[in-house]
């Protein structure tokens, strides 16, 4: 594989939201991990552990807690006159009130109870030395290109540990310990066979935009 | 030795690294800061109202708070408190300074922990701390969700609120880049 051909496999994926209900086989499951055993990390420490969660109570309980922690935010940040002004790119007013409903409702973060198999991605902050996070995310990057690159789709989720409180509840719904110093949850990361075609690429910002030369703010390529 | 401005510099120091890892995300993962203070007092109480009366006599008799006034409605979703004289004012200014939306308010974090342990709330969120030096005070706006069901009821909090004009110009949690855009 040549950089161009890598670099195809970045800039097709997206995130995916809508599965179809078909299994995504165990060999595929064990390469999306075994794509996440090759991240980066810090000292080689490799503090990640993997949870992989196929059982359909255990997703419905996640999806529960994630459209929960969505929905808790967004219906106030409505009510607040918030997240009208977010969405007010949206032109034809009933597409915008439908789209404003599906993420207030926390409809918008529920959807791993579709997904086949979803991997909660966690961090051993006994083994970890000082990288812990960046550890974690590392590693559900390989996992979410490795998924693409096989024809799964899959999608980062944050929302049901987002906040302290959640993060307890979504580690009790596993079994991981809730001590100060046991466990990090990232987030978890939801896979299947795309049911959907997302428009794309979304637009991106160009690089003349992002990017400096020796000096924050050089635009300028010596 | 001034106590409470050591006490606000160390939680400032904190709180910067805690925006340096996080960024926004912070404002969502601080919600037991401060709970242990109230959690070791008796904070009696059946009803919202109760429990905000409860934990507001406590925090007034300890110095943290010289008053607190609460109001109730969106069908029971929101609570607004008025918070006067806080210990930790001197923190949000500092971080209201540094270009930071205040993140961190023990006082409702404390409120919102009593609500859950004693009534049990299904979730709850803190939408807006809205700091006003020119008449020390905070506005505090929370959302209250009793049942799973009460998650995606929408009303309009602010239709009557006579801080509506005021708090408009208060900076968001969710629109930082469009405010930034606005700016420019």
């Amino acid at each position: 594989m040549n950089g161009q051909e890598f670099l195809d496999i970045l800039t097709s994926r997206k995130s995916i939201r809508r599965y179809k209900p078909d299994p995504v086989p165990d060999e595929m499951i064990d390469m999306i991990l075994e794509a996440a055993r090759w991240a980066p990390t810090g000292e080689n420490y490799q503090p990640w552990r993997f949870i992989v969660i196929r059982d359909q109570e255990t997703r419905n309980k996640i999806g529960d807690l994630s459209k929960q922690g969505s929905g808790s935010r967004m219906t106030s940040w409505y009510c607040l006159n918030e997240l009208q002004q977010r969405f007010e790119g949206i032109e034809d007013p009933e597409k915008r009130a439908g789209v404003l409903e599906f993420m207030y409702s926390g409809r918008v973060s529920e959807f791993c109870k579709q997904a086949p198999v979803i991997f909660a991605v966690i961090g051993d902050l006994q083994i970890g030395s000082v990288d812990v996070p960046y550890d974690l995310c590392a590693a559900m990057e390989n996992m979410i290109l490795q998924a693409h690159a096989m024809g799964l789709g899959s999608c980062w989720v944050y929302g049901p540990v987002a906040s302290t409180r959640d993060a307890i509840r979504f580690k009790k719904i596993l079994g991981i310990p809730t001590g100060f110093g046991d466990f990090k949850v990232l987030s978890y990361l939801a896979v299947g066979w795309p049911k959907e075609q997302r428009k794309h690429p979304r637009p991106k910002l160009p690089l003349e935009e992002m990017v400096y030369w020796e000096k924050f703010g050089n635009k300028e390529r010596p | 030795m001034d106590k409470t401005k050591y006490c606000n510099e160390v939680l400032a120091r904190v709180e910067e690294l805690m925006y340096q890892e996080l960024s926004g995300m912070a404002y969502w993962k601080c919600e037991f800061v401060g709970v242990d203070f109230i959690r070791s007092h008796k904070i009696q109480g059946s009803t919202v109202p109760e429990i905000v009366e409860s934990c507001a006599a406590v925090m007034k008799a300890e110095g943290i708070v010289s008053d607190v006034a609460y109001k109730t409605g969106g069908d029971g979703v929101m609570l607004k408190m008025t918070v006067q004289g806080c210990m930790h004012h001197g923190k949000e200014a500092h971080v209201k300074a540094e270009g930071v939306r205040p993140y961190i308010c023990p006082i409702a974090n404390m409120v919102l922990d009593q609500i859950h342990e004693k009534l049990k709330y299904t979730t709850s969120y803190l939408t807006k701390i809205a700091i006003d030096e020119e008449r020390n005070r905070c506005l505090l706006y929370m959302a209250l969700y009793e049942t799973p069901d009460m998650i995606g009821h929408v009303t309009d909090w602010l239709k009557d609120d006579e801080d509506r004009k005021w708090l408009e110009s208060q900076g968001s949690q969710i629109l930082a880049a469009a405010d930034r855009k606005k700016k420019e």
